[in-house]
């Protein structure tokens, strides 16, 4: 469970994040929703622990961010906006780093990258150097990498950014089987279909503050629009970018 | 396993499999450092050949007798220099020609002062010897020529040489080859710069160009751990390479050992082992700054500029040395790169050294390593470089 609470961040005069609180439960898709410069990445960033909070507090499970982050760090699996990987290590070699640096033994991480493989149908990609992979290929290793460790909370920045049509549901797919395993899947997206489609709960975010907040219908109903597209609109005053 | 092993594992497998590190390793420590030793070697070797053969080119030879019978007396052979000898000097094809004009054998017979003319080419540094015989051969007829005109005369030849001049070399073999060994400690002080200088780049600036070190710090691991995994990655290269350069030379060395270089090139397994030594605390120094300034890169290739400027102003520590002609002073060896370069030369050198002459240094250097390692992880803290991408 991820719970933020007037999460607040300022890079000198700008405020990039103003006052935003959620909570993101287990077993659920919450999506993060809003355009460019909403301040998502910045949330999702203070989450990870990667940026220092001005105000307000994030925990993951039980661990404040800014209190215990290595064991905040711990308990997520974070997909971050930057997602490169080692040309030189194969793709196993580029997820079983990730493995060793969270402490898994040995058995444990070959179970886990198997395991992920199979799900992510990365299995003839495994022990090959990850020059000259697909955009989708690359997607498919950060995101194992970021899940070798079978954490319980995921974090996923813009994770269809770049992706043809086939990975795009691939990666859909997978996001449903995280929730379904009672994970707290929590992942940020400014493209309205993406969020329908997958989300329980959708946060709405504008302008550094969370505009709203609800199930799809609730939305609906709060705005009182026809659809969501029109829901967006009336909530936070603009358009979401195409 | 500990987060830092693990990193430390990582960045070396990354670099072995890096062709330009590799590559880098290669010419850096098997090539570079030893060739240039056996080509100066070499050159050194040619100009001895040059001046232990005694022969001169005359131009006009038949003109003076006497010369040529003093010249012939004294074991020189004497070559007919061929009609362009001006332009062949000038060419570099000739070193020095001993020129007789026509009126020679005239002013000579005459108790005259004869004239001779030796034409050369002083540009030319490989010509000094030869010039030097020519000059040192004309100056001995000419003594002997004068001792014999004052004994006609019944003048004691002493009163035309009221002094008289001997020459006492004090310079042992060995510091006479030290102007060779010069080249060891240059490359002691840039080989650590070379050899880790592609993992530090990599492991700092490829990080942030590849766009992996914002979720390399997302990991549970503490960012001086990743530091100092990193850091030993770049130390090891760095160390590896200068150890295998020094290593270099002494196999250049035992090459000569038929030669009489031989004794201006005692560079063995004791003068390596000090070395060795000193240039473990310099490569941890040279790696951790090379890392930090690399962090401020947000490209391989900026980074390699930012590097170079390093590169270069260490480089010029073995030239300032040479030729300001700094005195060895105690204050030196506080000061990095100067110190190590101070205590390189005394090693080949074989001059007395005490304890605190290699701790002086070694203590500074990795003061500084600490220093850069700290400033290191505060950068890393900072979200301009997590997040800051070309």
């Amino acid at each position: 469970m991820i719970r933020v609470e007037s999460l607040a961040k300022r890079f000198g005069d700008v405020r990039a994040v103003a006052d935003v609180s959620f909570i993101a439960e287990n077993g659920r898709i919450t999506g993060l929703l809003g355009p460019n410069g909403a301040g998502k990445t910045t949330t999702l960033r203070m989450i990870s622990t990667l940026v220092e909070p001005s105000a307000g507090s994030a925990r993951v499970d039980d661990c404040d961010v800014r209190a215990d982050p290595l064991r905040a760090r711990a308990r997520l699996g974070m997909l971050t906006d930057a997602r490169g990987l080692y040309t030189r290590l194969t793709a196993r070699e580029n997820i079983a780093y990730y493995g060793e640096l969270r402490g898994m033994e040995r058995d444990a991480l070959a179970a886990s990258i198997a395991r992920l493989a199979d799900w992510l149908e990365l299995g003839p990609l495994l022990d090959r150097r990850t020059d000259g992979f697909s955009q989708g290929e690359k997607m498919k290793v950060a995101i194992a990498r970021a899940l070798v460790h079978d954490p319980p909370n995921v974090v996923l920045d813009e994770p269809t950014n770049g992706l043809d049509v086939m990975t795009t549901r691939n990666l859909r797919e997978v996001i449903r089987k995280l929730r379904d395993d009672g994970k707290c899947v929590l992942f940020s997206s400014h493209v309205m279909q993406e969020v329908s489609a997958l989300c329980d709960v959708i946060v709405i975010m504008a302008h550094g503050i969370v505009a709203a907040e609800g199930t799809a219908a609730e939305l609906l109903a709060l705005s009182g629009a026809a659809n969501l597209e029109d829901a967006f609109v009336s909530l936070t005053g603009e358009a979401l970018p195409a | 396993m500990t987060p830092t092993l693990t990193v430390y594992l990582k960045e070396l497998r990354d670099a072995v499999r890096d062709r330009r590190t590799m590559l880098m390793v290669l010419v850096a420590s098997i090539l570079m450092g030893p060739l240039t030793l056996v080509l100066v070697a070499q050159y050194v070797a040619g100009i001895e050949e040059k001046s232990r053969v005694l022969k001169v080119r005359m131009a006009g030879a038949d003109r003076a007798p006497a010369l040529v019978n003093f010249l012939q007396r004294n074991d020189v052979e004497i070559e007919k220099a061929p009609d362009d000898y001006e332009e062949r000097v000038k060419e570099g094809r000739l070193d020095a020609v001993i020129v007789v004009p026509v009126d020679f054998e005239d002013r000579f017979l005459a108790g005259d002062s004869a004239k001779v003319e030796i034409v050369y080419d002083d540009s030319r540094t490989e010509a000094a010897p030869a010039i030097r015989q020519a000059e040192r051969l004309l100056r001995g007829f000419n003594q002997e020529t004068g001792t014999l005109r004052l004994v006609a005369r019944g003048v004691s030849p002493d009163l035309a040489t009221p002094l008289k001049v001997e020459h006492v070399n004090t310079a042992t073999p060995r510091q006479k080859g030290a102007f060779l060994l010069f080249i060891i400690p240059m490359f002691a002080v840039l080989s650590p710069l070379l050899g880790g200088m592609t993992v530090a780049i990599d492991s700092t600036a490829g990080e942030r160009e590849r766009g992996s070190l914002e979720p390399l710090l997302a990991n549970p691991v503490r960012v001086e751990h990743v530091v100092a995994g990193k850091w030993l990655a770049s130390w090891t290269f760095a160390s590896a390479v200068s150890t295998l350069t020094l290593s270099g030379f002494v196999v250049a060395a035992t090459f000569h050992s038929s030669r009489q270089l031989a004794a201006l090139m005692s560079f063995g397994i004791p003068e390596l082992t000090l070395f060795v030594a000193m240039v473990l605390p310099l490569a941890a120094m040279t790696s951790a700054l090379q890392m930090l300034i690399c962090t401020y890169g947000r490209s391989y290739r900026e980074a390699q500029t930012y590097v170079s400027y390093l590169t270069t102003a260490v480089s010029f520590v073995p030239l300032i040395v040479l030729f300001s002609g700094l005195k060895d002073a105690t204050w030196q060896l506080a000061v990095p790169v100067l110190g190590q370069q101070m205590v390189f030369s005394r090693i080949v050198r074989a001059d007395a050294l005490s304890a605190a002459d290699f701790a002086v240094p070694m203590g500074t250097s990795v003061a500084v390593a600490a220093a850069a390692l700290v400033i290191l992880c505060r950068l890393l803290r900072e979200e301009r470089i997590v997040f800051g991408r070309s």
